[in-house]
């Protein structure tokens, strides 16, 4: 698949279009559309990073708010630099991330995801209870640094792509086959001397650290964060978008942030309406396209060809 | 704070009184996940309906035929039961079906169930928190203390309706059925049970389970159509310790945590009274994923 | 005389209230292609999953290549040279032949060019060699079982176990199955351990065999031996097989 050059093509020309706007256009209102969407297509391909392995992490959602608040303690309590900030993200969800791993990742399916969202709502209501995190008011005025503030979404563009960019080639090579025959059957893998706990853990490791780096980024992005940020409710969203987008695909997660993340700022304050079309559009496509829309897209692009030829 | 003979004992009915509604949430949640291997997230959604119809229905029962409330109550929950049926009946053919063992595409649907449901809600009920009228007048002397008299028989009916289940599952065919499917579908297969007949009876014994339970909680809270959700959450809690899909387990782990929240939560703030739930999950599911009722899966 | 490849030394295996095996002793002779047979519940299963270090045994010890292995995981055991196949879908029915064939060179190759090489060589012995982008679930059953081989084969281990190979297999299957197995010793030194219910392959290519019954072990030796011997005849037949 990595060999796939008009997929290349397309990513490219369209990364390029989007950073050309993002320091071109004026329009306010969409920059933060695309960052939004771009931070949760990070949730979203981090998520379906470990459904490759098979197991639904719930606390992907924690190590996302990890870094939201690492970034803030280190910008508004501690006066450090920007990229700092953003690298600790990813490193302390890195660290917590392991230490969760090698201790839960014993334990598989729905125990496994019961156990991360657990985890998650742990985590945040830790966050309520610490008064040097802002307790339930969290924390504000995270900013990236005056200059920066400008560049910020096609420096968000570029940041996400870039972590999504890594988990895909972590999928794409023989590590993702690895992953994939675990999910397949784990007592194979074991039997040609594979430690499948370990390549969990990994798989693990690598989606955390991309959750960290974006969550360091949302901070910057929201500019306040609070734990009700940071609830079970962000992974589950992020599952539906890879669901409703396609899980065959990085694609498809892309295309499901992306789309719910449109479709939920449209219906912003519609009160019950929000939730009706918001619900609905989850329902439908789990009924009408069960592998997504990039699979259906998928599907009707093969019968189109196939009927040509 | 001493503990007192007396608190001792209202902290116990208590827990009792709550812990009856919880067990009966959960036993729906956990049933529906030992027969289907799903977990349904929109299960607080029966519980919401059935309140809220309640809630709604009162008043003008009371207003065009002028019984006593405690009447009007059985016949609205009567309603309501059959509201909460038909809601489970679609949404199993339209929906759960389909994702029958499926278990991350059945807690999208359900996650989506759930956000289309509240939506639904608020537009037919509004947002505004209703109440139910008092059913019955006056207290109880409780050692020491004294409680409402509706509490009480609401509890006694909680409970009794715990142990009429319990029985239902450990006596009958049905019972029997749903516990040879949970606990291993071939062979159960193998033995002539209808695989799918048997799900769709779990799915209904469990949406049911959620409605009375809903109803049951309605004369005694605040309804509004976010009220399943810290339910949810709780069972969730609860059916983790107590097994996923252990029935017994669900009734010991309904117990528990409402023994905790009663204790720990006049003793402490709540929110560490949460925390301390939910590193008690995570503990047991480490030491003992199967719950403390739970079947091991190897 | 040359140290055996395995030893098992007084091999017992309980489950709560039941001894599946017991004081079991056998060597596996390097080289050899070694068959586990009994009858029904005689305990092959269980003693070949201790063997395999995906069970604990309750007792004894395990030497394999000279060193005390007992209780070492299956993952531990595969990394020193043995590897097992399993009795039911041993094999990643969702992902292409050539990714199955893979997963058992990842660990003993480092180079790419070299595990490709690997793959073609072993899927050409097997007979999957023109079915490589094929996906494994949709093979027909006696495709798998060979499937299932060049897994564990594909990893060059010192020791192969195999469990149950040749259920389902036809004539002909079998056969070409028993031919691959032949080729895997005679050409690579491969050691072979072997339980199925077939008795006629069995007797084919085991060199020798060992008979559990009672999760004792019954009888040792030559496929003649075994086949002539009383106590072996007795167990079978008094079974209703």
């Amino acid at each position: 698949m990595t060999g796939n050059k008009t997929g290349w093509f397309v990513t490219a020309a369209i990364t390029a279009a989007l950073l050309g706007y993002t320091l071109v256009g004026d329009d306010e209102y969409t920059q933060h559309l695309l960052m939004w969407s771009a931070l949760n297509a990070v949730l979203a391909v981090g998520l379906r990073f470990m459904l490759l392995v098979g197991e639904t992490n719930i606390a992907t959602g924690a190590f996302y708010g990890m870094g939201a608040y690492v970034a803030a303690v280190f910008t508004t309590k501690w006066n450090l630099p920007f990229p700092l900030a953003l690298l600790a993200g990813g490193v302390l969800a890195v660290g917590v991330g392991a230490l969760f791993g090698v201790i839960t990742l014993r334990t598989k399916g729905p125990y496994f995801m019961l156990i991360s969202f657990a985890f998650t709502e742990v985590v945040r209501l830790i966050y309520t209870r610490v008064e040097w995190l802002g307790g339930n008011s969290g924390i504000i005025g995270v900013f990236p640094p005056q200059g920066l503030d400008p560049y910020m979404p096609a420096l968000t563009i570029l940041l996400c792509g870039a972590l999504i960019l890594m988990m895909y080639l972590c999928e794409a090579s023989n590590l993702g086959r690895v992953f994939q025959a675990i999910e397949n059957n784990d007592a194979i893998v074991e039997t040609v001397g594979i430690d499948v706990m370990h390549v969990k853990l990994l798989c693990l490791v690598i989606a955390a650290f991309a959750l960290g780096v974006a969550g360091a980024n949302h901070a910057f992005v929201y500019n306040v964060i609070s734990p009700g940020d940071f609830s079970y409710l962000v992974p589950v969203f992020a599952l539906a978008y890879v669901k409703i987008g396609g899980d065959n695909h990085v694609a498809g997660s892309i295309l499901g942030a992306v789309l719910l993340t449109v479709l939920a700022q449209a219906l912003q304050g519609a009160g019950a309406l929000q939730h009706i079309l918001f619900g609905g559009a989850i329902i439908a496509s789990m009924l009408v396209l069960p592998d997504g829309i990039w699979g259906g897209v998928g599907r009707l692009l093969r019968k189109a060809r196939g009927g040509a030829a | 704070m001493a503990l007192s003979v007396g608190l001792f004992a209202q902290l116990l009915v208590n827990t009792l009184q709550i812990g009856a509604v919880y067990v009966l949430f959960a036993l729906g949640l956990t049933l529906v996940f030992g027969v289907m291997k799903v977990i349904n997230f929109a299960h607080g959604q029966f519980f919401t309906l059935a309140a809220l119809v309640i809630a709604a229905t009162m008043p003008e029962f009371t207003a065009r035929f002028g019984m006593p409330a405690w009447l009007d109550y059985f016949v609205c929950f009567g309603l309501a039961f059959i509201i909460v049926g038909i809601l489970g009946a679609v949404l199993y053919f339209v929906g759960f079906e389909r994702y029958l063992r499926d278990l991350v595409g059945s807690f999208i649907l359900s996650v989506g169930l759930l956000l289309f449901l509240e939506g639904i809600y608020l537009w037919l009920f509004g947002g505004a928190p209703r109440v139910v009228p008092k059913l019955l007048e006056g207290q109880v002397s409780l050692a020491g203390g004294a409680m409402e008299s509706q509490r009480l028989v609401i509890c006694a009916i909680a409970l009794a309706a715990t142990a009429a289940l319990y029985q239902l599952v450990a006596k009958t065919r049905m019972g029997k059925a749903l516990r040879a499917v949970a606990e291993d579908r071939e062979a159960a297969m193998l033995q002539g049970i209808r695989y799918r007949r048997i799900s769709f009876y779990g799915f209904m014994i469990g949406s049911g389970l959620a409605a009375i339970s809903g109803g049951l909680i309605a004369p005694l809270t605040a309804i509004t159509p976010a009220l399943g959700n810290d339910y949810l959450a709780k069972a969730f809690i609860i059916i983790i310790i107590g097994g996923l899909g252990s029935i017994p387990g669900a009734i010991l782990g309904g117990f528990l945590i409402a023994a905790v929240e009663s204790f720990a939560g006049y003793f402490l703030d709540l929110s560490y009274a949460t925390i301390a739930m939910f590193v008690l999950v995570m503990v047991f599911l480490l030491v003992r994923p199967q719950g403390i009722l739970g079947v091991a899966e190897r | 005389m040359s140290e055996p490849i395995l030893r098992a030394e007084n091999i017992s295996r309980r489950f709560g209230g039941l001894l599946a095996v017991s004081e079991f002793n056998f060597d596996i002779r390097p080289g050899e292609v070694l068959g586990l047979i009994g009858p029904n519940g005689a305990g092959k299963s269980t003693t070949f999953n201790v063997i395999s270090g995906y069970y604990k045994p309750t007792s004894g010890h395990i030497t394999f290549l000279g060193q005390d292995v007992t209780g070492l995981s299956t993952v531990a055991m595969s990394r020193r040279g043995l590897v097992r196949t399993f009795q039911h879908g041993s094999l990643l029915k969702g992902m292409s032949v050539r990714d199955n064939i893979l997963m058992g060179t990842l660990r003993s190759l480092r180079d790419n060019a070299a595990r490709e090489k690997r793959i073609a060589e072993t899927a050409e012995m097997v007979g999957l060699a023109d079915m490589l982008d094929m996906v494994a679930g949709s093979l027909p059953h006696g495709h798998q079982r060979m499937l299932s081989i060049a897994i564990g084969f594909a990893a060059r281990p010192k020791l192969l176990c195999l469990d149950e190979p040749l259920a389902g297999l036809n004539h002909t299957e079998m056969g070409a199955a028993l031919a691959v197995m032949q080729r895997i010793r005679d050409d690579f030194g491969t050691t072979i351990l072997l339980v199925d219910h077939n008795m006629r392959a069995i007797m084919q290519i085991c060199e020798r065999i060992v008979v559990l019954n009672y999760g004792r072990k019954l009888a040792e030796g030559t496929p003649a031996e075994i086949r002539n011997n009383p106590d072996v005849i007795r167990a079978y037949l008094g079974d209703g097989e």
